[in-house]
């Protein structure tokens, strides 16, 4: 056994701890250190995790191949951390709408980081569940976390029903396809998995496993919940489930798909073609009578689940690597567009698009951040979203000759864009161009909140100006399925 | 080729001048327009500088960059200097500089002087790129900027409606000619695979049937350039409504240069046109001279009467080109250069001691009252009716003698008529101006104008005068003729009795013009001419009704089509196929939030619902 390959795992739940423990010695007013601590202790983590020593460094597994570390890990890990640096900045800003515990929040946060970073290495179906649990559970608690705001209680309930309604799922399917095989880890599976592509009981198991994924990434039919919960849960908290579950949804759908039923998912092309392309349609259309920003948001989540899902409906490495790189896009810009709501409505009761009247005047970076932002959301050159989609249909209009299909879903796509530019425009227009602004007064930015705000800003530019050092990760990563 | 970056600086000068008064000096307008005039007046010197060290057939006549290459295509953004384009960018420069500094004084009470200069040197501008361009697609663009300098100096006082229509008139005609050159342009690229000059020039001459069937089509819509720019029938409606503009700016580019443009253009692409289309530009370029000549006999506005005669001149050009007579075109182009430029400068020094009257049966008498422009305009009324031996008289000469050369008797015929019209509508436009009693109290009250803008008007009348026989002809006959002789001064003045018919009918029925109208406008308080023509004075003075006939058709005709596809556009692209798209695509989106009912048992039955589906979908077959 190989423990070192688990150090950032390790120090971040060391970091969790002292977090936890800080709150009991910090006095009120110094809590707020607490989370620009947990910001540089992360930092640092993304500096070594760059840097390729020992417990970063590619290749090896530990506990029986259970975990482990190759390029699909390492690039998810520097995503996770680099997300939640950014979640933890907003967490700052948020602290003094959180009536207790605001330490706690912090902590949470980076025990879900740890969770996520365990299912990024996942290779087993244990190890899969024990991540998916430790961040879906850590989510139930930041969801419901203003315990005096109804709505977070009422999204904290309804995600805690529906996520235990799929967790038993997925430990079924985990059981069903354990009873069949007699396999767990993920390679010795693919190894064994074409015997039983004709046994019923077997593909049960797969697709209930494949039901608690959709699930945390909110694809169709299994999105119903996540309105409700992007609208009633903490801000931060939002952002976090929108990028880093949905991500880490990902990397073991990736996973189970690519790596451990590999001749199943073959045979899937129709079923991930069909969820896709409804996913898109059901998340912008949705989406076009909202005034709700966060709710919003959330169908937009859903369009974005359809959008990633592209990727793995492709089959292709292309199609993965694409989707790899448009995640890192969708990082920055979603958490942008979290952050400044989160900003904006600090005085409010709702998130009503309203509440954006006038941003340009109050605070012209935070107006243009939404802006770019939306227009990356949207697909507009050159941000990141524009190049990412590109990608992604460049992949899937690949295999159109392998299955007409692929033009459909490729149409779809198209559609849905042109859809989606209604409401994310409406965001834009509501800044600049609403007809009665009541509220003009400035906003005060602190400076490590400007600091967050640009590198989303820059992160939106980079991506879609210079893609070559991301698309080139992107590249590395998904060889993990080539071999 | 030694200097190779002095062109350069010579093009370029005038945007630089046009970008800093538009960026910095905007307000300020004695610097404007000196920064202006200094461009165009150094852009003079400097050509003069490059001709005396190259001379006027450099070894390497071209310098380029190249600009873009796509694939097969790689264009050039390259200048060719010969004796061609160098004797253009001094008429440009030259005239050009005589004519800013005229309208120094000449703008001097307008407010936007200095929007009036940033103007005048996009112009100049253009226009020297046109002279200097050494491929189509650069000769294309500078074309179109010389389109939109027009366009912006036409409408310079666009508070009046009327300047307002005729910029529009003027580039929408002027559109129509472009489309047809860019299709001609177009054409040659495919068939002939590159848009250089030379290249084109040397793959023809190797194998001349290079074009194929497509060579008269070709040329002709090449021509249809030509016929926008110089303002050929039937696309000549713009050029008179473009007298709109002040003064300076008719003198220079609706007299000197812009609508030369076009005949120089013919000149610089001659190889392209074969026997026929060079027919049908002979003829179109014989017929607008005629008809422009018999609309000026009855015009009364004292700008439109040169106008026409611009028309008229350049419609000899045309034909000249046609009857493969490129020297003949290019050397009457340069004398009417010098001695229309000088025709409006006067008629504007005119209109400014009339308190802008431009009614001629407002003047009279004015020789008195302003006796440097009377001899002035009266130099350029001999050269422009071609009395020897102002220069007019050898350029028109030469033109008679090519038609008698090619031996075509019916266009020979046309151009003696037109030349006896144009000796008689100049002189009865001088007499009426100049002679006679004072029609009104402004002529009364006339004054000489100062010497800012009188000096100009010397300057040219002095190359309206000499321009015939100091060197210009040999220059141009050096570009077009392989084995040309060049001619001393003495051959140069006795030239025309080369072909002593041609001289004799072209002095003859001149003085018979003068002597017409001095018979008939000597005294005149009103024009006699409608009494003893009737009908025909009638048509003249409505030019022949073409802009009714326009209105009637061409007009009629897009107004009917726009109507269409408004009605189209309206109600069946945007009524029908997006407003049902749109409103589909929202009903869509509000039933599927009825979906979303936030009840936890719903959610929970509909999870469970997907889970089903799923399964059905990939077991249930």
């Amino acid at each position: 056994m190989n423990a070192s390959l688990m150090t950032l795992e390790i120090c971040v739940m060391a970091l969790g701890t002292v977090l936890m423990l800080a709150d009991f010695w910090l006095p009120d007013e110094r809590k707020k250190f607490a989370g620009y601590a947990a910001v540089a202790a992360l930092t640092g983590l993304l500096v070594i995790s760059f840097s390729g020593c020992g417990a970063c460094s590619l290749g090896g597994s530990a506990f029986n191949g259970m975990f482990v570390q190759d390029g699909l890990a390492i690039f998810f890990k520097r995503f996770f951390i680099v997300a939640a640096i950014l979640v933890l900045f907003m967490a700052v800003e948020f602290s003094d709408r959180i009536a207790g515990g605001v330490s706690e929040y912090y902590s949470l946060i980076v025990f879900a980081l740890s969770g996520m970073l365990f299912a990024a290495s996942a290779n087993d179906f244990t190890m899969l569940f024990v991540a998916i649990e430790l961040i879906t559970i850590t989510f139930y608690i930041l969801t419901s976390f203003q315990r005096g705001r109804l709505v977070s209680l009422e999204a904290g309930v309804k995600y805690l029903i529906l996520g235990a309604l799929s967790s038993s799922f997925m430990v079924f399917g985990i059981a069903l396809v354990w009873g069949t095989t007699g396999k767990l880890n993920f390679n010795e599976l693919a190894a064994v998995a074409a015997q039983f592509e004709t046994s019923k009981i077997f593909l049960f198991g797969v697709l209930f496993i494949l039901v608690g994924l959709g699930f945390k990434i909110a694809a169709f039919p299994f999105q119903i919940w996540a309105p409700d919960v992007y609208q009633g849960a903490p801000t931060p908290t939002t952002a976090f489930l929108a990028v880093g579950s949905k991500a880490a949804g990902f990397v073991l759908l990736l996973r189970v798909l690519f790596t451990a039923v590999p001749t199943v998912t073959a045979h899937w092309m129709n079923l991930l073609i069909v969820i896709s392309a409804i996913t898109i349609l059901y998340g912008n259309l949705c989406a076009l009578p909202q005034r709700n920003l966060k709710r919003l948001l959330g169908y937009s989540s859903i369009a974005h689940a359809g959008y990633l899902l592209l990727g793995v409906a492709a089959l292709s490495a292309s199609g993965q690597s694409a989707l790899l790189y448009y995640l890192a896009g969708y990082l920055f810009t979603v958490i942008a567009a979290f952050t400044v709501i989160c900003l904006v409505t600090r005085h409010l009761d709702n998130d009503d698009v309203s509440a954006l009247a006038g941003l340009n005047q109050r605070s012209p970076l935070l107006a243009s951040t939404m802006t770019l932002a939306m227009a990356s959301l949207a697909g507009i050159p050159p941000l990141a979203g524009f190049f990412g989609k590109f990608l992604l249909l460049k992949a899937v209009l690949e295999q159109g000759a392998v299955n007409p299909g692929y033009y459909c879903l490729a149409f779809t796509a198209l559609a849905g864009v042109v859809i989606s530019f209604y409401y994310y425009f409406g965001v834009i227009r509501a800044i600049y161009w609403s007809k009665n602004v009541v509220d003009v007064s400035p906003i005060q930015l602190s400076g490590p909140i400007k600091v967050a705000v640009c590198i989303c800003i820059a992160g939106m530019f980079w991506l879609g100006i210079f893609p070559t050092t991301a698309l080139d990760m992107a590249n590395e990563a998904a060889k993990v399925f080539g071999k | 080729m030694k200097y190779e970056i002095l062109p350069w600086i010579i093009l370029f000068l005038p945007l630089l001048a046009t970008a800093v008064i538009t960026l910095f000096t905007l307000r300020c307008r004695t610097k404007s327009s000196l920064i202006s005039i200094s461009a165009v007046v150094t852009g003079f010197v400097l050509t003069i500088v490059f001709i005396a060290v190259n001379g006027w057939h450099p070894v390497a006549s071209e310098t380029a960059v190249n600009w873009l290459s796509i694939g097969d295509l790689h264009a050039d953004f390259g200048l060719k200097l010969d004796a061609l384009s160098m004797m253009m960018m001094l008429i440009v420069t030259g005239v050009g500089g005589a004519i800013h500094i005229y309208s120094y004084s000449y703008m001097d009470e307008d407010a936007g002087k200095a929007r009036f200069f940033a103007f005048m040197s996009l112009f100049t501008f253009s226009m020297l790129g046109i002279v200097m361009s050494n491929n189509f697609l650069m000769m294309f663009i500078f074309w179109e900027l010389v389109g939109v300098s027009s366009y912006l100096l036409i409408g310079f006082w666009f508070e009046k409606p009327s300047a307002g229509d005729a910029a529009k008139k003027a580039f929408i005609t002027n559109r129509l000619g472009d489309f047809g050159f860019l299709l001609g342009i177009l054409m040659v690229w495919g068939i002939l695979g590159s848009l250089n000059f030379s290249t084109l020039q040397s793959s023809i001459v190797a194998n001349p049937a290079a074009l194929g069937t497509m060579a008269t089509i070709a040329g002709l819509l090449v021509f249809c350039g030509a016929m926008g720019k110089s303002a050929q029938f039937p696309l000549h409606v713009w050029l008179p409504d473009a007298m709109e503009g002040p003064t300076p700016v008719s003198a220079l580019i609706h007299a000197a240069t812009m609508v030369a443009a076009g005949v120089y253009m013919l000149c610089r692409t001659l190889f392209l046109f074969n026997a026929d289309a060079l027919h049908v530009i002979a003829y179109i370029g014989g017929f607008t001279a005629l008809l422009a000549a018999l609309m000026a006999v009855q015009q009364n506005d004292i700008k439109r009467i040169i106008a026409y005669s611009t028309l008229s001149q350049l419609g000899y050009m045309v034909m000249a080109v046609g009857l493969n007579g490129p020297t003949p075109a290019m050397f009457h182009l340069t004398t009417h250069a010098f001695f229309k430029a000088l025709l409006f400068l006067s008629a504007g020094s005119v209109i400014i001691g009339m308190h802008h009257e431009q009614d001629i049966w407002q003047m009279g008498n004015l020789r008195k009252k302003m006796p440097l422009t009377f001899w002035t305009f009266l130099i350029g009324a001999l050269a422009l009716s071609g009395i020897p031996p102002f220069s007019g008289f050898y350029s028109k000469d030469s033109i008679l003698a090519q038609c008698l050369e090619e031996k075509n008797y019916l266009l020979f015929g046309v151009a003696v008529f037109v030349a006896g019209l144009t000796a008689f509508y100049t002189f009865r436009l001088f007499f009426v101006v100049f002679f006679g009693k004072e029609k009104s109290d402004y002529a009364k009250h006339a004054h000489e104008s100062p010497l800012v803008m009188t000096l100009p008007l010397v300057a040219l009348a002095v190359f309206a005068a000499i321009g015939g026989f100091i060197g210009i002809a040999n220059n141009y006959g050096s570009q077009f003729v392989a084995e040309h002789e060049t001619l001393s001064l003495a051959q140069q003045v006795l030239e025309p009795l080369h072909a002593p018919v041609a001289m004799l009918i072209g002095i003859g029925v001149a003085l018979a013009g003068i002597f017409l109208a001095f018979s008939l406008y000597k005294n005149a308080g009103t024009d006699p001419l409608p009494a003893k023509l009737g009908g025909l004075a009638t048509a003249m003075k409505n030019k022949f009704y073409l802009d009714e006939i326009y209105e009637a058709t061409v007009i009629r005709l897009h107004d009917l089509i726009a109507t269409i596809c408004d009605m189209i556009d309206r109600w069946i692209v945007e009524g029908a196929c997006i407003g049902f798209v749109r409103g589909g695509t929202d009903l869509t989106g509000r039933a599927l939030r009825l979906v979303q009912t936030g009840n936890l048992q719903t959610y929970a039955f509909l999870f469970v619902l997907g889970v089903a589906l799923v399964l059905y979908f990939v077991l249930g077959k």
